[in-house]
């Protein structure tokens, strides 16, 4: 019931400070229904009367026009210009607490004023809409101006002609150095330099400002600054989430947003690559990457999850996340039920589920499918790479006289290979139930995924032995190709081993190790771990980074084995190591035994060699030949530099692989199509009808002869036919300069959002993107040119009264900047910023001890040199724990789709600007800088230091105030070598030789004022 | 998103003070009485956080919740079940597993009793596990719940269903739903204060004590044991209390008349919250400063001022654990200074209570003692205290995990260790203090605490209580965001406080 009061309240919030003037001024004048009723009837109604049909009462619809004038029970809802047959009227006024609607207490009932609007819509004849933002926009006329200079643009003339109504004037032109520094945070989110303002100024032509615009559309800023938007819609982050919150490779994302926005992407094709790049027709790598933007969803790596649930739960944030991103549509409501108040049945949400249930994506811990997708730098270092490898593997495989002498030398090497005896074994077992398969050289696969422990248990015939042998192998159906199981790198740590034997009595004996050898064993992983293992949970034997070659482990028996003992032997291979992710058991491997005193450990040989070498010379084939000569020349000496120079280039295509591997979309093949059936009540266990893939009806038909996948919703939602998606493209970028949506609830154009405050000019905006060629440079800049962006945001006590929130548009925006913005120019303003564009996420300076996830064993290293001074786009982001300093500042934690930021205004952001070691060291930086090039005296170099902040003029009270602080703070500071020291060089460095330390103390301490003014932290 | 229009009026566009009540602002007045409590008075219009009235009749002012992390093992702690050392080591009856989801268990598990003995105690007679030592001595204090159920079965989602009402990231925590509704007493402290120790955040991360959908503004401040108590509070170094306010009034000049010259009623408030930085940079120390008690205090609970635990810098800090480490004493003293000086929710996260019984820092017979020691005396201490300083009446603590433990073993055959699994289906919880009834045990569990028999408590039932004991109907209080009008306790409104818990 509170709700429904709130909401009533919210009602006349609406009336009194969006549309006071004109409502007061007559209130019953101009009913409009999209505007003043259907919110009424949404708000009280629709909840029993509306879309969802499990909760409609009495069969009665409010909220399609055909329902509302049938007729009922002999009723009818509403019948034009007659109170006394409209059956809701008399409802909603009756006295009856049985009869009257909304059922309840008197709490319920509507307020006078409401039922005054519903009275007066139903004498005015009940002209009835469909709700706004779902019917189509068209360009309205242009309503005619009396002012000359704002009758240029279609936004003026609408923003004139809404101030005429209600008997209000614009606000004149703000000067041009405040509009210099808006409209370049607007368009770059970085302050104009010196030089770009003289220009500016400078430049006395009509066209200069257009001309300044122009330039900063171009700059490269541009791109970096309107991707923060972006990003927030996109959820975008460095981490996977959920418990473990592991890092994910998703920068080249980042990247490929920031340049398809620098090279003005049409929105139409620029939803079309990020919805569906994959389904494109020879797509480009870049369509792939642009796919990105739906795997930016989270992952579970916590153990013991069920990956179909978070796939599950993946897709519906997808399905989320577009129906807001697009159509700024709460779609989500009706996962559990039919949505209450927008027309979206549970049905058609999981018809349009559908569409995104077909990718290949499942939760998994790699994050696959995923691809190598490199800049064109990047390629082209690849490019090279792979030339230089081929080059030097022919180099390799050279033969040379001296080569072939040696070849010859290495082979006799071998005919001693008698030592060792493979066993097969009798019987294998995996504790983990694994599939353990035996092949034909002796050796034993495992399949399947890599448990967190796991134990083998092999049986053997009895044998002679005084050494046991385990021969690790590399296998194609490994993780990477690699030897053990681990499921990110295919290593393996070996734990213990154990070895048995039944008596002929029955009883179980056990056969002991004395030592351990190895060919190779990994940094800190000894084989000797395996005999006598300090740590059972991070110890053993392991194998990185030779993960894909051949290694054996010699293990000498205490006293010698006497086959005639025993009548069976049982070897325990335990693996219990722990670490961020499973399956550190080895893959494949096979068992050997040795009679011999000091068999010896060698360089392992590869059963194919091994065949081969079985061969007389005269009898092996050119390929086998071929194959030994190549084995060799991996083994010998002569060819170790080569070997060598292939193992870094091997190592650096790799690291770069691994770096621009990033997960992406792609569809399933037409034989394994999920089938899309409802969830009931939302729970993916309780499974409801088979449904077929299907966009909600009521926004637009589905473009014929497009295919029905992602390609198709890509379309169906950039089509003529959608009401919604250029409104809420051009509502979003409208907010972004005037600090609020032409719609405020950017995240709800549906009927429990808020009515637009200028509908013509929304539909006009609109209109005009989409038939333009969807051009998000060209929105931004017939923005900026508007008389309307470019007033004074300097606003009068009768302003502040009459319009408060400036919904009118009666003055120019003045809002605080965003966190990234904050930083950005902090560092610009201080001359530490660099511009150094893309690659992977850096971490400028965080306090210690913020990072501490669970199972998680990353830490957060401060980047070095110039990373340390990047933009905020490029900050680190991990989900659980994002960057303080900006979350502080309002930015979301990227977990979920964030349509708006609410500007909030505390104490602990105070604290951030003023303390935080960043913009401690954005002062200390301009405090140098105006020292250096701010001339001899103390006020110039305040001016100076004003003037790089503010992009204006010091006013001279100003200079005299800060001044003072200066002279004061130099006094003590003086007489503090140690505080002034501190004060000029923590965090920055040491000062130049011969600078003062308490002169660069005191002004620095006069920029930390300058960069936390008001005025420094807000966008006037 | 009328909602948002109202957040916005009391923190961004305050205007109220300056340019007298327009229409706007009256509506938008009348609006927060419906959707919060009034505020206390006019002067604190502008301030989110400013003191209001509870619209119900308040029954504790504070919270302080006490989070074991991990969820301890409530067979192990509270819920004795003979009949479970009876069919030790035997095999789970089947029908009990099927259709269950578990985390780790597979196969059949074994069942698994309780090594540890129980007793009754205080004039109500509760029983407790023999491992509690302290807790006895104020038992007729504490309501023991032993019937908690939760529908969610992993650490992260679990958690964040119990505090922030979805399991699902995006939800406000209970905190910050406390602070929205009444404001904090002392405006030179976050209203909201997080704590934690163990060595590890909670697994869910910091969006337990995130504001989600609610402004930022009533997210929960993490205070830290090192380094600034919260962060950024220090000035940069070689900058004194007295450079700092110096500085202040000079930034206070320049703005004055920038608000002058533009007429922001925004500059107007930017100015006071930086006066509340200056005032938090003393107050916060001087509350997070523990030795400033007598040395009597520090003994009761067991603190130790300055404390660093070796197992911080740990990877796995479990393995490290030891009886002694007073973080989580030190933490429990501090909660009751800041809940003294009129900090509205105190929120602890203790971590490393998982117990599988998969690794040395897993195991309920060598590592959940340590773990209770760590707790108990702290625990005891924390409800003397606040009675001794008057406090008790006037608050609530909360203590337990996110969900229980199976009462069969993880199965493990290859470990040394004892452990169990996640069991959302019955587990264990203490309250005491501020509007609940101490010396009861609400709820029963079956023969083997697989479910519970009486009075089962959902999760959506205690943040229903927990609301309602502030004097904040968990029904009324809603924010309308994504379409919905989202509550504490979900939009469905499912959940019921339990009459029985009540003073």
């Amino acid at each position: 019931m509170l709700l429904r009061q709130t909401r009533l309240i919210a009602v006349l919030v609406f009336w009194f400070a969006a549309g006071q003037l004109a409502v007061a001024e007559s209130p019953l004048s101009k009913v409009s229904f999209s505007r003043d009723v259907r919110p009424i009837l949404a708000r009280h109604c629709f909840a029993c009367h509306g879309p969802d049909e499990t909760k409609r009462k009495a069969k009665l619809r409010l909220d399609v026009r055909e329902d509302a004038f049938a007729k009922h029970d002999d009723v009818f809802a509403f019948v034009p210009r007659s109170l006394e047959n409209s059956n809701v009227y008399e409802r909603v006024t009756s006295e009856d607490p049985q009869e009257r609607m909304p059922p309840g207490g008197a709490d319920k009932r509507l307020k006078p004023e409401e039922i005054a609007t519903l009275k007066a819509w139903i004498e005015s004849g009940a002209d009835w809409q469909g709700h706004w933002a779902f019917e189509k926009p068209v360009k309205a006329v242009l309503p005619n101006g009396d002012d000359p200079a704002w009758s240029v643009s279609a936004i003026d003339r609408f923003v004139l002609d809404r101030l005429r109504r209600e008997k209000l004037n614009h606000a004149p032109q703000a000067d041009k150095r405040t509009l210099a520094r808006r409209v370049s945070l607007d368009l770059t989110g970085l302050p104009p330099t010196p030089e770009s303002l003289a220009r500016f100024i400078d430049d006395k032509s009509p066209k200069a400002y257009e001309k300044y615009v122009d330039g900063l559309l171009a700059s490269p800023a541009f791109g970096e600054r309107w991707a923060r938007v972006w990003l927030d819609l996109a959820r975008y982050a460095d981490t996977k989430g959920y418990e473990k919150d592991l890092k994910r490779n998703i920068w080249r994302y980042r990247d490929w947003l920031i340049s398809a926005l620098n090279s003005d992407l049409p929105y139409d094709q620029f939803t079309r690559d990020q919805l569906a790049g994959d389904l494109v027709p020879n797509h480009t790598p870049d369509q792939l990457l642009a796919t990105a933007f739906h795997r930016n969803t989270l992952t579970n790596d916590e153990g013991g999850t069920d990956d179909e649930e978070f796939r599950i739960a993946a897709v519906k944030d997808r399905v989320d996340t577009t129906g807001q991103v697009w159509m700024g549509l709460t779609i989500g409501c009706a996962k559990c039920h039919s949505h209450k108040y927008d027309p979206i049945s549970q049905r058609e949400y999981y018809q349009f589920y559908g569409f995104f249930n077909q990718t290949a994506d499942n939760d998994r811990y790699d994050d696959s499918p995923s691809e190598v997708l490199p800049d064109a730098t990047q390629r082209k270092r690849l490019e090279t790479l792979a030339s230089d490898l081929k080059k030097r593997e022919g180099e390799l495989i050279a033969e040379t006289p001296e080569r072939l002498a040696a070849f010859a030398k290495w082979q006799n090497k071998f005919t001693g290979e008698t030592t060792w005896k493979a066993a097969k074994p009798l019987k294998t077992e995996a504790a983990s139930k694994s599939a353990m398969k035996q092949l034909d050289d002796g050796s034993t696969l495992v399949s399947g995924t890599g448990p967190a422990s796991e134990q083998y248990r092999l049986t053997f015939a009895p044998v002679s032995a005084k050494a046991l042998r385990l021969e690790t192998i590399p296998d194609a159906s490994l993780p990477k190709k690699g030897t053990g199981r681990s499921i990110n790198d295919g290593n393996f740590v070996l734990s213990g081993i154990k070895l048995e034997g039944k008596t002929r009595d029955g009883k179980t004996v056990a056969i002991k190790f004395a030592s351990a050898e190895a060919d190779f064993a990994q940094d800190n992983y000894p084989v000797a771990h395996v005999l006598a293992n300090p740590d059972i949970k991070k110890k053993g034997w392991a194998i990185s980074p030779q993960l894909t070659e051949l290694h054996q482990a010699v293990f000498r028996l205490e006293k010698p084995l006497t086959a005639a003992d025993v009548t069976e032997l049982t070897l325990t291979l335990d693996h219990q190591f722990e670490y961020s992710y499973p399956g550190f058991s080895i893959g494949r491997f096979r068992i050997s035994f040795s009679e011999v005193e000091n068999a010896p450990v060698g360089k392992p040989v590869p059963s194919a060699i091994r065949t081969i070498l079985a061969i007389a010379p005269e009898k092996r084939t050119p390929e086998q030949r071929a194959q030994l000569y190549k084995q060799f020349a991996m083994e010998a000496s002569e060819t170790a530099s080569i070997r060598a120079e292939i193992s870094r280039i091997k190592g650096e295509i790799s690291a770069m692989e691994t770096s621009v591997r990033t997960p992406i979309a792609r569809e399933l093949p037409a034989d394994k199509k999920r089938v899309t059936r409802i969830h009931n009540r939302g729970n993916f266990l309780d499974l409801g009808d088979t449904v077929e893939v299907a966009a909600p009806v009521a926004f637009g038909a589905f473009p014929a002869g497009m295919a029905k996948n992602r390609l198709g919703v890509a379309a169906w939602l950039v089509s003529a036919e959608n009401p919604l998606t250029a409104r809420v493209a051009v509502n979003r970028y409208w907010a972004q300069f005037f600090g609020r949506g032409l719609v405020e609830t950017q995240e709800d154009f549906g009927s429990q959002g808020q009515p637009p405050s200028h509908p013509e000019l929304l539909d006009w905006l609109a209109v005009d993107f989409r038939e333009s060629g969807w051009s998000l440079k060209r929105l931004c800049k017939t923005i900026v040119m508007s008389e309307t962006y470019r007033q004074s945001s300097r606003a009068t006590a009768e302003q502040i009264k009459r319009d408060t929130h400036n919904v009118l548009l009666g003055r120019g925006p003045r809002f605080r900047l965003d966190a990234e913005t904050l930083r950005d120019q902090a560092l610009a303003v201080s001359g530490l910023l660099s511009a150094k564009m893309y690659g992977p996420s850096v971490m400028p300076f965080q306090p210690d001890g913020i990072w501490k996830s669970t199972y998680n064993a990353d830490t957060w290293t401060t980047s070095a040199g110039e990373d340390r001074h990047r933009r905020g786009i490029y900050t680190f982001i991990k989900r659980t724990s994002p960057y303080p300093q900006m979350l502080t500042l309002d930015a979301p934690s990227r977990e979920l789709c964030t349509v708006r930021r609410i500007t909030t205004n505390t104490p602990l952001q105070a604290l951030v600007t003023l303390n935080d070691p960043v913009f401690v060291e954005a002062a200390q930086a301009l405090a140098r800088r105006v020292v250096k090039d701010g001339g001899k005296s103390p006020e110039d170099r305040i001016a100076l230091a004003l003037r790089l902040a503010l992009a204006r003029e010091a006013d001279p009270r100003e200079v005299k105030a800060l001044k003072a602080l200066y002279e004061r703070r130099l006094e003590t500071l003086h007489k503090d070598n140690d505080a002034a020291t501190k004060l000029a060089t923590q965090p920055i460095g040491p000062l130049p030789q011969g600078w003062d330390a308490s002169e660069l103390a005191s002004f620095t301490n006069v920029c930390n004022v300058i960069l936390n003014l008001d005025e420094f932290l807000t966008r006037n | 998103m009328f909602d948002h229009e109202y957040l916005k009026a009391v923190t961004r566009r305050t205007f109220f003070g300056q340019a007298g009540m327009g229409l706007g602002a009256i509506a938008l007045a009348s609006m927060a009485a419906a959707e919060r409590p009034a505020r206390a008075n006019d002067e604190s219009n502008r301030d989110p956080l400013a003191p209001r009235t509870p619209p119900l009749k308040a029954r504790a002012k504070h919270v302080i919740y006490l989070h074991m992390a991990g969820s301890p093992s409530q067979l192990d702690l509270f819920d004795d079940k003979p009949e479970l050392r009876k069919h030790n080591g035997k095999p789970c009856p089947a029908e009990l597993l099927k259709g269950k989801r578990f985390a780790f268990i597979s196969g059949v598990p074994n069942m698994l009793g309780s090594p540890f003995k129980f007793a009754k105690h205080g004039q109500a007679g509760t029983e407790l596990s023999q491992l509690w030592t302290h807790l006895p001595s104020v038992i007729d204090d504490v309501a023991l719940i032993k019937s908690m159920q939760t529908d969610q079965f992993n650490h992260a989602p679990a958690q964040l269903y119990l505090h922030t009402g979805t399991s699902q990231f995006g939800g406000a925590s209970l905190g910050a739903w406390a602070t929205y509704g009444l404001g904090s007493e002392n405006r030179d402290l976050p209203g909201f204060i997080v704590l934690t120790s163990g060595g590890k955040t909670p697994d869910a991360g910091k969006s337990v004590w995130g504001s989600g959908f609610l402004p930022s503004v009533f997210q929960g401040v993490q205070c830290r044991s090192q380094g600034d108590p919260v962060l950024f509070l220090s000035n940069p170094a070689g900058m004194d209390r007295a450079a700092r306010r110096d500085t202040l009034d000079t930034l206070k000049l320049l703005n004055d008349w920038q608000a002058d010259a533009i007429g922001d009623p925004e500059t107007i408030t930017r100015i006071a919250q930086y006066e509340l930085a200056f005032r938090m940079q003393i107050a916060a120390p001087e509350v997070m400063d523990i030795s400033r008690e007598p040395k009597h205090i520090l003994d009761l609970y067991g603190a130790k001022p300055g404390f660093v635990p070796e197992s911080d810098a740990a990877a796995d800090p479990r393995a490290l654990y030891k009886g002694t480490d007073a973080s989580f004493a030190n933490n429990c003293l501090l909660a009751r200074r800041l809940v003294q000086a009129g900090v509205r929710f105190v929120q602890l996260y203790d971590w490393g209570w998982d117990h599988h019984g998969v690794s040395p820092g897993e195991d309920i017979v060598n590592t959940l003692p340590i773990k209770v020691q760590q707790v108990d005396r702290a625990l005891t201490a924390l409800i003397k205290d606040l009675k001794q300083q008057g406090l008790f009446d006037e608050t609530l603590i909360v203590w337990g995990g996110e969900f229980g433990r199976t009462p069969m073993a993880q199965n493990s055959k290859s470990q040394p260790f004892m452990g169990r699994d996640h069991h959302p289906y019955a587990f264990s919880m203490m309250m005491a203090g501020g509007g609940i009834k101490g010396g009861q045990t609400l709820g029963k569990t079956d023969d083997i605490g697989y479910y519970p028999t009486e009075d089962a408590m959902d999760v959506r039932d205690l943040q229903a209580t927990i609301l309602h004991l502030l004097g904040i109907d968990p029904w009324k209080q809603t924010f309308a965001y994504q379409g919905l009008q989202q509550r504490l306790i979900g939009v469905e409104g499912k959940a019921k406080i339990p009459k029985q818990l009540l003073a």
